[in-house]
């Protein structure tokens, strides 16, 4: 885990880390022309065939080879992608968060706070010098102007008084703008240690993983070289194993450079092969990922209904009245439902022909982008593809969305999409629906707990950078959290930090911060929005921390109409009775702020 | 409350009047271009957080060509006309507000009918005009009958995006118009 300090990280040189990817770079692109000149002037030169031709002078000739091609992959997969990309991945974030670092420490000293605590858990905390100017009745000007009271100028006028009266409000209000930094500096640390770690991860695993070299040549070349042969040939495979099973320590970044340096035969046969390497992966594109995603999806459900066939036969020989037969009967059902959720995912995104389908409002094609059946279930369906859009909304759905029932949360991306369609015309737009998280069931108590938050932060965290990697530079990223959704938004940003232009937070019980400063998306592009007679509203702060639409929190707020006044307004925004929520949120999503 | 609020209409009941409603408007739109499309689709309905599967709303969207979505006449006149239009029918405007986009004033207006049928006019990059059920009883797909289009668009043709609830296709004495039309009105005026 990453030591790094806030004082190390304000201190670092991040030109310095980027300086040291571009020289890797730069050693790269010159080494690339030795390997070609060994090939053309030695190979095929001095050592041709022409002027050596013994068994000895073709297996020199093949050890160069081999050690040339052995030369270009390590360039390119250590070199290029883990080292270089790293570094610069490292200086992005870095830079990112030391410039949040240099807006917020001069707040935190202005304001009298202490930073105190481990690196891994700042405190901000009022100075002694606060606490007694407090306590003296001699609050600063800042603390006097946000509680709403003059600064005292004298022994016991009626300014003293006033502050005394106020000692709890200037304590709370202190405290609470203490907790809103240290809200941000934790999150500022916690983004870059994660960083930090991404890039040591990345190292490690290729000082753990040295590639092999060819044999040396003599006496037991002949024995080595086809073991050595047979290794080169499961490379890719093993590579790509390696990735899926997230061990690569490779980012969404490096993962899609890998994949763009493969042949056109090596995607593929990993598609046709083993799209269960491919299907999730965050870093490759979306069509590859769809193709195999929906192969998993058709094997999956084969398999389903395999499983189906042979419980129902040992169902038939069992007693009914058995603990036994309960029991596999459960299974039975179990295997049932998933089958018939599964059908539906499909159903959705095929069309009669076996092609994927069009969506029915954008119009626009499906593409499936991950599905699994444990817990609740997921999915991750993209209308419209993200990798050539202008504009990409990711939706996440919240408390009780289950992959049963999930064509209802695919019509709202879909609605999403038509919305920007209407409010950019001419831009290409995608819209995804992720449910890349198992969802809380229940309200109480399931939605009031933050682990289903903390378990989808690297996930979501590592969606969005894999969106980054392989969509149309410059694309405006906007993720929009419904209800619970929101709160894994906030604490993927905060936490693991997001690549998104745009934060929507619609009807949110809080977002595991109190501050819009902490989640890493500039302030001025988070919104949030809740209808007045929605009840998420009531959710107290110490469950998911300040909420999003208060003025304390920061950001922008936009309005949204209410159902009828005995519906239940918390899932009315995508309804007839919303038309300014939904219109805002195409507005935000094609970069058209609402004013 | 353990259900929804009652609904005037069924899913299937409801594209007659929201189609008429659309028919209705546009009759009192001067000079009008004619539409690019039809489209009817449906929207989810939650109730207590959860995706109702028993309940739906039913969306219809006639969109307006690009060109057309930038006229003065679509941007600005239809909208005074339909305020009053709609107004005077004794609709209940809920909605009538520019919004200020980056090189663009867009405007949203929306006006509520005494059965729950919502009508909004969305001038933004394209201007629509969508016309909404609420929340309906789902019906059975086999009892929503064709209801011909408004604003010029061929019944049946790829303007007309209802196919999904046809997949046998539009019935033939449905599909007939009720006035000869091209498929398009785009760059024809």
């Amino acid at each position: 885990m990453s030591e790094m300090t806030w004082q190390q990280l304000r201190d670092l040189d991040c030109g310095a880390v980027r300086a040291l990817g571009d020289s890797w770079k730069t050693y790269v692109d010159g080494m690339l022309d030795h390997t070609a000149r060994l090939r053309t002037d030695v190979i095929e030169g001095h050592l041709g065939v022409e002027n050596y031709e013994s068994d000895t002078a073709t297996q020199v000739r093949e050890q160069i080879g081999l050690t040339a091609d052995r030369f270009e992959d390590d360039l390119s997969d250590y070199a290029t992608t883990r080292i270089a990309t790293s570094l610069h991945e490292a200086a992005d974030a870095f830079e990112a968060e030391q410039g949040e670092l240099k807006e917020l420490v001069p707040l935190i000293e202005s304001h009298d706070f202490d930073i105190e605590g481990p690196q891994s858990e700042y405190d901000v905390n009022l100075s002694g010098g606060l606490h007694q100017a407090i306590l003296t009745l001699n609050p600063p000007q800042w603390l006097c102007d946000m509680v709403g009271i003059k600064k005292p100028d004298g022994f016991w006028d009626w300014d003293t008084l006033k502050s005394l009266f106020s000692s709890v409000d200037l304590y709370g209000t202190a405290i609470g703008l203490a907790g809103q930094y240290q809200d941000w500096l934790r999150a500022v640390m916690a983004r870059a240690h994660d960083a930090d770690d991404d890039a040591a991860a990345a190292l490690k695993e290729m000082r753990e993983n040295p590639s092999g070299l060819p044999p040396h040549l003599g006496a037991t070349y002949d024995d080595l070289i086809d073991d050595y042969k047979d290794a080169l040939s499961s490379e890719v495979a093993d590579e790509a194993r390696a990735i899926a099973d997230g061990t690569s320590g490779m980012s969404p970044e490096q993962v899609n450079q890998w994949w763009e340096g493969l042949s056109d035969a090596e995607r593929e046969a990993l598609i046709a092969e083993h799209p269960e390497w491919v299907g999730p992966v965050d870093g490759i594109p979306t069509e590859a990922r769809d193709t195999a995603n929906r192969t998993l999806l058709d094997n999956r459900i084969d398999s389903l209904d395999d499983q189906i066939a042979a419980k129902e036969r040992t169902l038939a020989g069992l007693d009914p009245e058995s603990d036994a037969y309960e029991r596999v009967k459960q299974d039975l059902d179990n295997l049932k439902g998933d089958r018939k959720d599964l059908s539906e995912l499909q159903a959705i995104i095929t069309d009669e022909d076996g092609n994927p389908a069009m969506s029915d409002k954008a119009g626009e094609q499906h593409y499936l982008l991950g599905f699994d059946t444990e817990g609740s279930g997921q999915a991750i369906v993209a209308v419209g593809n993200p990798d050539t859009a202008d504009h990409v909304n990711t939706l996440v759905p919240g408390t009780t969305t289950a992959l049963a029932g999930i064509g209802g949360s695919i019509n709202r991306a879909d609605t999403m999409s038509l919305d920007a369609q209407n409010a950019a015309p001419g831009d290409a737009n995608a819209t995804v629906m992720w449910l890349g998280y198992d969802a809380p069931d229940t309200i109480f108590p399931e939605a009031m707990q933050k682990r289903w938050a903390d378990g989808a932060a690297e996930d979501l965290e590592n969606f969005t950078r894999g969106l980054t990697a392989t969509g149309q530079e410059g694309a405006n990223h906007t993720l929009t959290g419904h209800s619970y959704g929101t709160t894994v938004i906030g604490h993927a940003a905060t936490q693991r930090g997001v690549d998104a232009d745009n934060l929507v937070f619609v009807a949110s019980p809080g977002v595991g911060t109190d501050t819009a400063s902490a989640l890493g998306v500039d302030e001025q592009n988070v919104w949030a929005t809740t209808n007045s007679l929605d009840p998420i509203q009531l959710t107290p702060e110490f469950l998911h921390g300040n909420n999003p639409i208060d003025d304390d929190f920061g950001g922008n707020t936009f309005h949204s109409d209410t159902g009828a006044w005995n519906d239940n307004n918390h899932s009315t925004y995508w309804q007839d009775t919303n038309q300014v929520g939904r219109d805002s949120i195409a507005y935000i999503a094609t970069g058209n702020r609402p004013q | 409350m353990d259900i929804p609020p009652p609904s005037t209409y069924t899913q299937a009941e409801a594209y007659a009047p929201m189609e008429a409603a659309a028919a209705e408007a546009v009759a009192a739109l001067p000079d009008f271009p004619g539409f690019e499309w039809r489209l009817w689709s449906e929207l989810p309905c939650s109730h207590n957080g959860v995706i109702d599967p028993n309940y739906v709303e039913v969306e219809i969207e006639y969109r307006f060509t690009l060109p057309d979505s930038g006229t003065p006449l679509v941007r600005q006149t239809y909208v005074e006309v339909l305020r009053e239009f709609w107004s005077g029918l004794g609709y209940q405007i809920l909605r009538d507000e520019p919004v200020h986009v980056p090189d663009r004033l867009d405007h949203n207006l929306y006006a509520r009918r005494e059965d729950g049928i919502g009508l909004w006019y969305w001038v933004a990059g394209y201007t629509v005009l969508r016309i909404q059920s609420g929340a309906v009883p789902i019906s059975d797909p086999a009892d929503i009958e064709y209801v011909p289009p408004s604003g010029g668009i061929r019944p049946g043709s790829k303007y007309d995006k209802v196919g999904k609830y046809f997949p046998e296709g539009i019935p033939e004495q449905e599909a007939v118009a009720p006035f000869e039309s091209p498929d398009s009105y785009e760059d024809s005026l």
